[in-house]
Order: C-alpha cells, then structure tokens, then sequence
C-alpha cells in the first residue's frame, strides 16, 4: 500500500500537487530542482559575501593614492628574484614594482613588472658594481666608475651630464624621474625632472659628499665626516637635523614623512613626522643597528648578530618580516618591498608582491576596490528597491482594494512617473542636487531617485494582483469581523500576493544595480573616491586605457556582469517556480 | 474614438504642463545667475557703474528681473511656440543647436531598429514554438544574460576586441578625421563609424525583445482557436504562422510603433562613449558644461516624446486589434 502511494505521489501534475503541499513548500521544491536558478544563486552569495566580508582584513583607505603604483598589470613578479642571482647575489637595486639586482660577476637581472624600455638593458656595460633604482629608471657604474642609465627616457634621464661621463663615480641615487651622482671629488650632479623631486645639487658645494638619499619628496646628503645636508630648496621637515648628531652620522634613510639616521655608536635617531608610528623604534635595537633601511613608510634595521628587525607601516606585510632570517649581511628596502642578503649571497624577500587585479590610474588596487565597489552597488540597488516596493506596494494596494476614482487618479500618476524618461531624468536630478551635497548625500539621493523613479512598475503589478484577491472569501470574512480597511489591504491581501511582489523585486534589484552603474559610468551617481562598479569604469572610456590597461575594466565589468546575470537567472528561476503553469502552458 | 483621442491629448497637456512646472522649478533651483555669466567677461574693462547697467540690461534681455511665475509662463509659451531658448555655450538658439545631433541620431537609430527587429522576431518565434526544448532554455538563459550585461559593458568590449584588436572599425567619432570625403564616399564612412555603435547596440538590446516576441507567442499559441485549430487537423505550420502568430503580432506592432517615436531619443550612453554627436550626446554634454537652458529643453524633448509613444502604442493597439475597446 506504501509503496503505491509513493509511486502516485511523483506521477502529480502540480495542479494535484497544490492540494496536497502548502504552495510555499511547492516553491521551494521547484527552485531547488531548477539548477540554473540554484546555481546563480550560489554565485550571487559568493560574491556578496565576498564584497561585504572580504574588506575587514583586507581594506584600502578611501582616499589611498600613490603614484608610484599607478596603472600595474595583474600579477605578483615584485620580489620574483631570478635563480641565477639567487645564491650569489652582491646588490639590489629596488624599485615600485620592479627590482634590479647585480651578482659578484658584475652581471645585472631584472624582474617584476617591467616597461619595455626597462628591459633594453646596455649590454656593453662591463662589470657593474652598483646600482640604483629610480620610479621606472635604473642607474648602473661599472668598475671604472662609469656611469650608465636606461629605462624611461624623457626630462633628459637618459642625458648623462658631461662632468659625470669624463669624472669617476663614487656613488649614485635615484628617485622619481631624477637621478644624482656623488662624483669621486665629493661634488653632486642632478639631472632629470625638476618639479617632482625637490633636490638643489649646489647646496652641498665645498663639502666632500659621501652618498646622497632620495625619498618621493626630496633628498639627503651624507658628507665623508658624518654631517647632513638638507637638498630641497622649499622649507620641508627634513631640514631640521638635531644639531647634536651633525658630524656623529654613519648612515641616513628617508620614508616618505621622516628622515632616519643611523650614529656611529649605533643608535637611530629620527625627525619628521611620526606617521605609522615609525618613530616608535622597537626594544632593544638601540646601539646594535648595523645598517639601516627604509622604505615609503616602515622601516628596517640590520642588528650586530645578522638579524633584522622592522616596524612602521604594513598595509602590504612590508613591516612582517618572514622567520628565520638569519646572518644577513645586507638589507635592501625601498616602497613596500624588501629583500635580505646573507653571508653566502641568499636572498630573502618580504613585502608587497604585486596585485590580484592590478591598479587603477592613482596607484589604488583594483581588487580591493572591486570588493567596496560591490558593497556600495548592492546597497545603493537594494535600498533602492526597498524604496520602491514601499511606494509600490502602498500605492498599489490602495488603487487595487478602493478601484474606482482612487484608481484612477493613483494609476494616473504611476503612469505619469512611469513615462519620465529614466536615465535622462536621474541624471539631471543627480546633476542639479548632487553638487550641493556631501559624497554620502549624495548616495543617499542616487537610492531615492532610484527608488521614486521604478516604483510604477511594482505599483501596477500589485494592484493587479490586489484586484484579483479583494473578491475572495476570506477579504469578505475580515470585512465581516470589521477589521480596518488599511489592515485588510496591508496585513491580509498583500501577504498573499508576497511571492509575485518578491520575485519582482530581485528582477528589480538587477535593474537597479544596472542604473546605478549606468549613471556613475557616466560620471552622475556614486562620486570618486567612493567606488562602485561603475565608476570604477568611468575614467577607462579612452581607447588607451581599454587597450594598454586592459584590468582596470576587464574586471569591474566581470564583477558587474555576473552579479547582475545570477539575481536575474535566480529571479527567472524565483518566477517559474512561483507560477508554474506559466512555462507548462 | 476621435473623443478618445482628444481625452488622451488632454491629458497629456495637463502631464505636459505639470512636469513642465516641476522641472523648471528644478533648474530654477541650480546656483549661478547666468545674467552675471553673461557680463563677467566685460567686468574689466567698463566702469562699475556701466558693468552694473550691462548687467540689469542682461537680467531684462534674459527676462530674470520679473518674479518667477512671470518666468515660467515666458518660457512655456515661448516653448510652445517653438522658441526653446538659448544656449550659453553655443551663443545659437537651441532650435538650430537641435538640428544636426537629432539627424545623426534618427540616422543611427533607424539602422538599429531594422537590424534589431530583424535578428529578434526569427528568434524569438523559433523559441516560442520550440518551447522547453534545449534551443529553447539556450535562447532563454542567454537572453537573460543580454539583459543583465548592460550597455557599456557591451560597447567597451567590443570596442576592444573590433576597434583595437582587430581593428575593423574606427574606435569613436562621425568621420575619418583629416579625410574630407565628399559624396558617396562620405556616406559610407559615415556607415563604416556607424557600424560599431549599431553592432553594440543591437547586441544589447537583442535580450529584452527576443523574450518579449517569444512571450508574444506562447501567449497566443495557448488560446483556445490554436486548440481549435489543431482539433480540425491543420497543419502545424498553418497554426503557428496563420493563427498564432497573425495574433502575437498585435503587441509585436504596438512595440514596433513605440520604437518609431523612440527614434527621435538617442541612447545617452552609447552615444557618449562613441562620441557619436547625436541628441543623448547633446543632453551630457550640455549638463557637463552647466548650459541649462539646452539641458531643460532636451529634458522636456525626452518627457515628451515618452508621452506621445504611450499615446501612439494605445491607439495602435486598437488599431490592429478591433477587440481592445477604448474608454
């Protein structure tokens, strides 16, 4: 007897089926067999609760700019030292996003992400002693002390000074489109871009330079006995050296904010600011500092017994160095990478190594601006809908339960609403409104011209429903029990008519992350730094970014798209499993 | 029905006039006195005296020194006298600004639409009748996919793929620049910038109306005279193409006429990202540069030519269909 009645039950049509379970259980079991619908579903909730988990470990300040990462491709090469030069390497060069390093041999490699005119490295150079690394050019001096240069070639970088080609060099350094050399007379020469780096060479005239530090502002000098010179020709924080260390200094660094310097007797000392606590120098390392690096924010000191230590700054892991560093002879940071030489030429590398998706043209990573990006869509597309459903459904619910004059006139206007042009009218209500107010006031008026401009359409479809409800039995019975009008619409009809209302408002909430995107493409709705997926694409509608910096679209596109495919397969599926005698007519 | 008509037009007016009333309170609203904009340049070189007296005079010339109920009814008769202002930018009457920017759109536009409908309706019917078949459920899921992935999407990339990788199709703008094509080799580079805008906006579109031709259908093909049909032993073919689809045609054409008003509207987005000088271009370009008086009257151009395709739609739909009775 069981058994028959198991095989009866999968022979139902759904018209039998609907006596036999609530119609929300039919739903649910229609959906979970509907597996483009279920697997939409899936990929929609991976990405939302990527967007909107991801970011609390990794997150990027809104307004982060650095110009030293802007427009990097996708990948992680940054600290991807070549084997041949592992194991006999004597310097590193480091760069943004790339390295040069030289092994005993004098020979030079590469790696990271390097520019075409990077690659075309001299090759009649002989032995190379020496090396420095600009934002996207390198400095070299061979053996003789001569000096040789490549990579990007404009503000005359690629224009050695006659005085440096006849004379021998003792040291060299490079920054931001500007390159100096210490001559072996102690003499400075500068040569390159003049408005990024602020560097004033005569300044250092009748003293015996030793070596000359360059951070993303300006530069140092270091003379043979121990004082330092302040370069830049504008007041900047770097002039104050303390005066009682002038003459005592063995080394100097520069992080972007403060300037480091290391004493004879082994103990930092620092001026400038005190961003990212980078003043705050561990215990115990004064005294035993060997040497001493830096790089735009954090710093690393190499102590007397081959270990290292580093603080400041980390929002790339280039304060975390990786355990078990031991005997190391050299360090070398500079940005947010770094790497330790030991005694038998290893190289161990810690630090930024590049970005999932690449940066956009202020240096920001995509990546992480497509997971914000994601949370701001969704909220401004939800909220959104909410707005609408909540016009929607009152209005719509008052035309349908009151019809006649009430009706009319309600539709009438939904029909006005419903024929404004969209587009056209949200960006000129975000163009007239928008300049007046905050970034946040701004979203907050995106979601309500959203909301008050698609309610029409949820409007007529409730009324509809409303109309098809209001002649049953059970609207007769609370009519009967006397309950107020206002319940019977809002408490008693619409949730009847709450699964159509829902499968609507997902089809709405692709439409309304659509607009959004639309709008803030455009350049009207969500404003920078804020991001959303459509803004992220605004600055990349110029042939050279689509064709050279293919990431900075590629993705948010991505992004976008699938978002927005899987609510409406989802949404499809949500209707076809409400209303299954639509599709088995 | 002629009574229909008149009732619809009237409302239309009374719709006409109240966003009319809604949106110039709007601009009205934006900060900037463009009688000041209008004489700063002269600020130097007049005296104060005679800036203040160039600047009353252009307050009285541009009608702002009447009360603000004054400026409106201007606006709107001049508006309905064909007279739409005059742009700040342009120095030229928005009429004539109007010109050029509607024609490339129409142009634009009525490739689209012909191309569109002849790709979607095909399409569309096979679905319907191959209905749950695996053609089916393909037409299904990558139409919804057409629909989800919006229009710029689309258009940056193809413009990657056919305008910088395979560089088939100029990447932006109306005319080969430096070429100086008279005749008919104009009229085809114009076709040959034309083209990837089109592709675009034809493959964005294919979505929407390839459902809407396929629900068309199904819902004719579920009526009772297609059961009648089949009952008396005609042919599928015969069903399908005579009785079902003569039917599906009614919300077929009422699409088909709301698209010949939408002509006239150009496609903001499309039209910005090609630089494609058409009336969409027009409406960004003169919100951008703050030109106000282009940007209401381009506001009201778009309100407008929502209301008549909503009027148009209607009347063809009683047209096509003797069953549909108006009130």
């Amino acid at each position: 007897m069981l058994k028959k009645g198991k095989k009866e039950e999968k022979q139902r049509s759904i018209l039998e089926e609907e006596q036999m379970q609530s119609p929300f259980r039919t739903i649910i079991k229609n959906l979970c067999e509907n597996k483009i619908a279920m697997g939409s579903a899936f990929v929609f909730i991976v990405i939302f609760l990527m967007c909107f988990i991801l970011p609390i470990w990794f997150y990027q300040e809104m307004n982060y700019q650095d110009p030293t990462q802007k427009n990097i491709g996708p990948g992680f090469s940054f600290l991807s030292v070549p084997k041949e030069l592992n194991g006999n390497a004597k310097a590193i060069g480091v760069g943004p996003t790339f390295g040069v390093g030289i092994d005993n041999d004098g020979v030079v490699y590469e790696w990271g992400n390097l520019t075409d005119r990077l690659k075309q490295i001299p090759a009649d150079m002989g032995k190379v002693v020496d090396i420095a690394v600009g934002q996207d050019h390198v400095l070299a001096v061979n053996e003789e002390g001569k000096l040789f240069t490549w990579g990007f070639n404009r503000m005359n970088l690629n224009r050695i000074p006659a005085e440096v080609q006849s004379k021998k060099v003792k040291s060299i350094a490079a920054g931001y489109q500007v390159s100096v050399v210490v001559l072996e007379d102690g003499s400075v020469v500068k040569w390159g871009n003049e408005n990024t780096v602020d560097i004033v060479d005569s300044k250092t005239k009748g003293e015996n330079v030793k070596l000359v530090r360059i951070n993303i502002q300006t530069g140092l000098a270091l003379t043979e006995d121990g004082k330092l010179i302040p370069l830049a020709k504008r007041a900047t924080a770097f002039d104050a050296v303390p005066d009682e260390i002038q003459g005592k200094v063995k080394d100097i660094v520069l992080t972007d904010k403060t300037a480091l310097a290391l004493l004879e007797d082994g103990s930092i000392v620092c001026w400038g600011s005190n961003d990212f606590h980078i003043k705050d120098i561990p215990e115990g390392v004064e005294g035993h500092v060997v040497s001493l690096a830096a790089g735009r924010n954090h710093a690393v000191a190499l102590l007397d017994d081959g270990t290292a230590v580093a603080w400041g700054g980390n929002n790339n892991k280039q304060a975390e160095l990786p355990s078990g560093l031991k005997n190391i002879e050299a360090i070398y940071s500079k940005y947010y990478q770094n790497y330790a030489v030991d005694a038998e030429g290893n190289i161990t590398t810690w630090g930024l190594k590049g970005y999932l998706f690449g940066t956009d043209n202020l240096g920001r990573s995509v990546a992480l601006r497509l997971l914000k990006g994601g949370q701001m869509t969704m909220t401004v597309g939800f909220v959104s809908v909410i707005i609408s459903l909540i016009i929607g459904i009152i209005i719509g619910g008052i035309s349908g339960y009151y019809a006649g004059k009430v009706d009319i006139v309600l539709m009438r206007i939904a029909e006005v609403v419903g024929s404004l042009p969209f587009i056209p009218l949200a960006l000129i209500l975000s163009a007239l409104i928008g300049n007046k107010v905050s970034e946040v006031g701004r979203i907050i008026m995106i979601m309500v011209i959203l909301g008050i401009l698609s309610w029409p359409g949820v409007a007529g479809m409730v009324r509809a429903q409303v109309l098809a409800e209001r002649q049953k039995e059970f609207v007769t019975a609370a009519k009967a029990l006397g309950v107020r009008e206002m319940n019977i619409i809002f408490r008693h009809i619409v949730p009847n008519v709450m699964t159509i209302i829902i499968v609507n408002a997902t089809l709405a909430f692709a439409t309304c992350m659509l607009t959004e995107s639309g709008l803030s493409f455009l350049g009207f709705g969500v404003g920078e730094p804020i991001p959303s997926w459509g803004n992220m694409l605004n600055n990349c509608r110029s042939s050279e970014v689509i064709s050279q910096f293919w990431w900075r679209w590629v993705f948010p596109s991505i992004a976008l798209g699938l978002c927005t495919i899987s609510i409406n397969l989802f949404g499809d599926g949500l209707r076809k499993a409400v209303d299954p005698k639509s599709s088995e007519r | 029905m002629a009574k229909y008509i008149l009732k619809r037009l009237a409302y239309m007016v009374v719709v006409f006039f109240i966003l009319s009333i809604l949106l110039f309170g709007l601009f009205k609203m934006v900060p900037g006195d463009p009688a000041r904009m209008l004489v700063e340049g002269q600020k130097m070189s007049v005296s104060p005296e005679e800036y203040e007296m160039l600047y009353q005079q252009a307050r009285a010339r541009l009608g702002l020194d009447k009360p603000l109920v004054m400026q409106y009814f201007s606006w709107f008769g001049n508006l309905l006298s064909g007279d739409f202002g005059y742009s700040s930018i342009y120095r030229i009457p928005v009429t004539e600004l109007i010109g050029p920017p509607m024609k490339n759109t129409i142009c634009l536009n009525i490739v689209f639409y012909v191309l569109l409908f002849m790709i979607t309706v095909p399409l569309g019917i096979k679905a319907a009748v191959k209905q749950n078949t695996v053609f089916d459920t393909t037409v299904q899921v990558t139409t919804i996919i057409g629909i989800s992935i919006p229009s710029f999407i689309t258009a940056l990339l193809f413009i990657f793929l056919f305008a910088i990788k395979l560089p088939i199709f100029p990447i932006s703008g109306m005319v080969t620049t430096g070429a100086n094509y008279t005749g008919f080799r104009a009229f085809t580079d114009y076709l040959y910038h034309l083209s990837l805008p089109v592709i675009v906006m034809v493959f964005a579109g294919l979505g929407g109306l390839t459902r809407y031709v396929r629900g068309a259908l199904l819902d004719a093909l579920s009526m009772d005279y297609v059961r009648t049909a089949r009952a008396k032993g005609l042919r599928e073919k015969t069903v399908i193409y005579k009785h079902a689809f003569r039917n599906a045609l009614i919300p077929i054409t009422g699409y088909v006429v709301g698209s010949i008003v939408a002509i006239f509207g150009g496609s903001i987005i499309i039209e910005t990202l090609f630089s494609w000088n058409g009336v969409g271009k027009l409406l960004i370009d003169s919100l951008m540069n703050q030109d106000y008086t282009v940007a209401l009257a381009m506001q009201m151009f778009y309100i407008l030519l929502g209301l008549i395709a909503n009027l148009v739609t209607d009347l063809c739909y009683c047209l096509v269909d003797p069953r549909i009775k108006l009130e």
